[in-house]
C-alpha cells in the first residue's frame, strides 16, 4: 500500500465518538467566543435602514462599505487611528531602548541590585492603573502636558516597561556570554558589544518584544482617557467609546470603527502568534 | 546547573578580560531605567498618598490627615464598591478557571488544527477591552440587539430585557463579557501546563489500568496544581484592577451596581472631583492588590527555586 494512504487509515479508527463529540463541542464554543466578533463585521457592512431590522439580518443581502464611507466623512477617525499609531510606536520604541539596555545590564553583570530590580518590575506590573490616575492627572497638567503625545507615550512606557524587560532578559540569557567576551577581547566596548553583537543576535525576540508592547499600548484605554481632553487628540478606544455616547448611536458606523481598531492587532498577532504566546506564558508563569 | 569546572573557568575568563572591574558598569545599563521608573511610579505613588491625606476643592487642598480614610470606612458607596468588586473578581476568576480548564483539556486532545484553534479561542483576549465592550452594548442593545433576539428565539427569556439599565442584570452583564475578555489567557497558561506534564506518567497510569478520570484525578491535577494556583492568583489580580469594561459599558451604574473599585476612583476624582478621596480608595486598592501580590511570590517563589534545584 502506498504510503499516504496507510497513513490515512491509520488516522481514520483513531476518530472516537468521543473525540468526536469533543471536537464538536469545542467548535461550538469557539463559535461563542468569536460571535461578538462576527456581529462587528457584519453590522459594520449594513447599510443604515437594515441594522434596525427586526428580527436582524444574520448576512446582509445587500452589504456595503457605506458605513465605513460615511464614518470616515463625518467623525476624525482617521485623526484618531494616527494619535493612536503615534503613541504606541512611540512607546515601542522607548520601552524597548530602556528594557533592552536594563536587560543586558541584568544578564551581563552580577549585581547585587538584581533581585531587588526583579520584585520592582513584577510589582509594577502588578500595580492597579486606577490608583495613579489621579497623580498622574495632576503632574501631567501642573507641567502643562495634557493632550500630548509625550505625556501618553512617557506613561503608556511606563506600564509596558516590566513585562518588556522580563521578555528580554529571557531573550538576553539564551545568548551565550562567551559572545560578549570575544567581541571584548577584540577590544570592542561594551556599548559596541551590546549594539553591535548582542542586540542583532535577540533581533527575533526584540521583534516579538515590540510587537506586543505596540499592541499593549494600541489595546490601552485609562491613560488615553484621562489624559487626553481635546477631542482631536483622542487615541481610537477613547474616541470610539465617545462615539457610543451620542444621543443617537449609528451602529454601522460604531462597529466600522471597531473594525479599523481591531484589524491591525488581528494583522500583527496572527504573524506572531508563536512568538508571543511563548514570551506570554513564560513572562506570565515566572513573573 | 554548570559544574566545578565551567565555573572556574567562567572565573578565570572574567578576571583575565577586566570583566570583574567592570561589574559596576552594569549600572549604566540598568540606570535609565531605574531612573524612569523612580520618576513616573515612585513619584505618583507618593504622591497619590500625600494626596488620600488632602482634602481638594478646586484647586485649593488642605492637609487633613486621615479624614479621607475616616470618611471612607463610614460610607457606605466604600462598602457596597467593595463587595461588587469582590463579587465581580470572584465570580470572574472562578469561571475564567472553569471554563479555561475545560477548554484547555480538550484542546490539549485535539491534534487536528490545533494552533488554528487556539488562535480563535485567543482573539476576544488580544483585542482592547474597551472596543470588545463597546461591541458588547451594541451585542445586548434592548431594542435592536441580537442577544435579545437569539435568546428569545430559543425560549430562554419571554421578552426582551434591559441588560445594562437593571442592577443584577447588569452585574451579570459585565461579569460576562469579563469572562469573554479574560477566559482565554487562564486557558492558554494552563495549556501549557497541560503540554508539560511527560507523556510517561499517563503510560504508566494507563498500565496500572487508570481510568480517564483518575488520570486527571492523580496525573493531571498534581502536575498542574502549581500552574492553577498562579493562574488563579495572577488573575485575580488581573482582574480587580478591570477597568476598561465596566467604564465603557456602564460606568458603574445603574445605581453604583457595577462601581467595582476602580471605577470608584475614576467617578470620585473625575464626576465628583475629589481627588483626596479617590486617592485614599486608591490605596486601599493597592492595598489588596500588594496583599495578593505578596502572595502571588510566596508560592512561586519556592516552586522556582525548586525548578532550578
Amino acid at each position: 500500500m502506498p504510503r499516504p494512504s496507510s497513513r490515512l487509515a491509520a488516522a481514520v479508527p483513531a476518530v472516537s465518538p468521543l473525540a468526536a463529540l469533543r471536537y464538536a463541542l469545542l467548535l461550538l464554543a469557539l463559535a461563542v467566543m468569536l460571535f461578538p466578533l462576527y456581529w462587528m463585521i457584519n453590522t459594520s457592512l449594513k447599510p443604515t435602514p437594515e441594522v434596525f431590522l427586526d428580527p436582524p439580518t444574520f448576512f446582509s443581502e445587500n452589504w456595503s462599505f457605506e458605513a465605513y464611507g460615511a464614518l470616515f466623512e463625518a467623525r476624525p477617525i482617521g485623526r484618531y487611528f494616527l494619535n493612536s499609531l503615534v503613541v504606541a510606536s512611540g512607546t515601542t520604541v522607548l520601552c524597548l531602548a530602556l528594557a533592552s539596555f536594563a536587560a543586558y545590564g541584568i544578564t551581563r553583570f552580577k549585581m547585587r541590585i538584581e533581585p531587588l530590580v526583579i520584585i520592582a518590575l513584577l510589582f509594577i506590573k502588578m500595580l492597579p492603573e486606577a490608583l495613579l490616575v489621579v497623580p498622574y492627572f495632576e503632574l501631567i497638567s501642573d507641567v502643562g502636558m495634557l493632550d500630548s503625545y509625550a505625556a501618553l507615550i512617557t506613561v503608556y512606557s511606563t506600564f509596558s516597561l516590566p513585562l518588556a524587560t522580563w521578555m528580554l532578559i529571557g531573550f538576553f540569557r539564551m545568548i551565550p556570554k562567551e559572545l560578549d567576551e570575544a567581541a571584548l577581547m577584540d577590544g570592542a566596548t561594551r556599548l559596541q558589544t551590546f549594539l553591535g553583537v548582542i542586540l542583532p543576535l535577540a533581533r527575533s525576540g526584540i521583534a516579538a518584544v515590540a510587537m506586543f508592547t505596540f499592541l499593549t499600548a494600541w489595546n490601552s484605554f485609562i491613560w488615553a482617557l484621562v489624559l487626553t481632553t481635546e477631542p482631536e487628540m483622542y487615541l481610537l478606544p477613547v474616541g470610539i467609546a465617545t462615539l457610543m455616547g451620542e444621543y443617537q448611536v449609528e451602529w454601522n458606523e460604531l462597529m466600522a470603527a471597531a473594525v479599523i481598531a481591531v484589524v491591525p492587532v488581528l494583522v500583527v498577532f496572527g504573524i506572531l502568534e508563536r512568538h508571543l504566546i511563548a514570551g506570554i506564558t513564560a513572562g506570565a508563569v515566572k513573573g | 546547573m554548570s559544574g566545578g569546572r565551567g565555573m572556574r573557568e567562567e572565573r578565570a575568563i572574567w578576571r583575565a578580560s577586566g570583566l570583574r572591574r567592570e561589574r559596576w558598569h552594569g549600572y549604566y545599563f540598568l540606570a535609565p531605567t531605574l531612573l524612569f521608573l523612580a520618576l513616573l511610579i515612585a513619584v505618583p505613588l507618593v504622591q497619590a498618598f500625600w494626596t488620600s491625606l488632602q482634602r481638594t476643592r478646586g484647586l485649593r487642598s488642605s492637609f487633613v490627615g486621615l479624614d479621607n480614610y475616616l470618611h471612607l470606612f463610614g460610607s457606605e458607596r466604600f462598602w457596597h464598591s467593595l463587595s461588587v468588586s469582590a463579587l465581580f473578581t470572584v465570580a470572574c476568576v472562578a469561571l475564567h478557571l472553569a471554563v479555561g480548564l475545560l477548554l484547555a483539556l480538550a484542546l490539549h486532545q485535539v491534534t487536528f488544527a490545533r494552533t488554528a484553534l487556539r488562535l480563535g479561542f485567543l482573539t476576544p483576549w488580544i483585542i482592547a477591552p474597551s472596543i470588545g465592550a463597546v461591541v458588547w452594548v451594541w451585542l445586548l442593545e434592548p431594542q435592536f440587539g441580537v442577544v435579545n433576539h437569539i435568546l428569545t428565539s430559543l425560549g430562554i427569556i419571554q421578552e426582551a430585557r434591559v441588560w445594562l439599565g437593571e442592577p443584577l442584570l447588569a452585574l451579570g452583564s459585565i461579569i460576562a463579557v469579563d469572562f469573554w475578555r479574560g477566559m482565554p489567557f487562564v486557558m492558554l497558561l494552563l495549556l501549557a501546563g497541560l503540554q508539560g506534564i511527560p507523556a510517561e506518567q499517563y503510560e504508566a497510569a494507563a498500565i496500572d489500568g487508570a481510568n480517564a478520570w483518575q488520570k486527571f484525578r492523580h496525573v493531571t491535577l498534581p502536575n498542574l496544581r502549581y500552574l492553577l494556583i498562579v493562574a488563579t492568583t495572577l488573575d485575580t489580580i488581573y482582574t480587580i484592577r478591570h477597568f476598561d469594561i465596566i467604564a465603557v459599558m456602564t460606568a458603574g451604574g445603574p445605581a453604583s451596581a457595577t462601581e467595582v473599585l476602580p471605577v470608584l476612583i475614576y467617578n470620585t476624582a473625575f464626576e465628583a472631583n475629589r481627588f483626596g478621596r479617590a486617592s485614599a480608595v486608591g490605596i486601599v486598592l493597592l492595598g489588596i492588590v500588594l496583599t495578593l501580590s505578596v502572595l502571588y511570590l510566596r508560592i512561586v517563589k519556592p516552586e522556582r527555586d525548586k525548578a532550578e534545584a
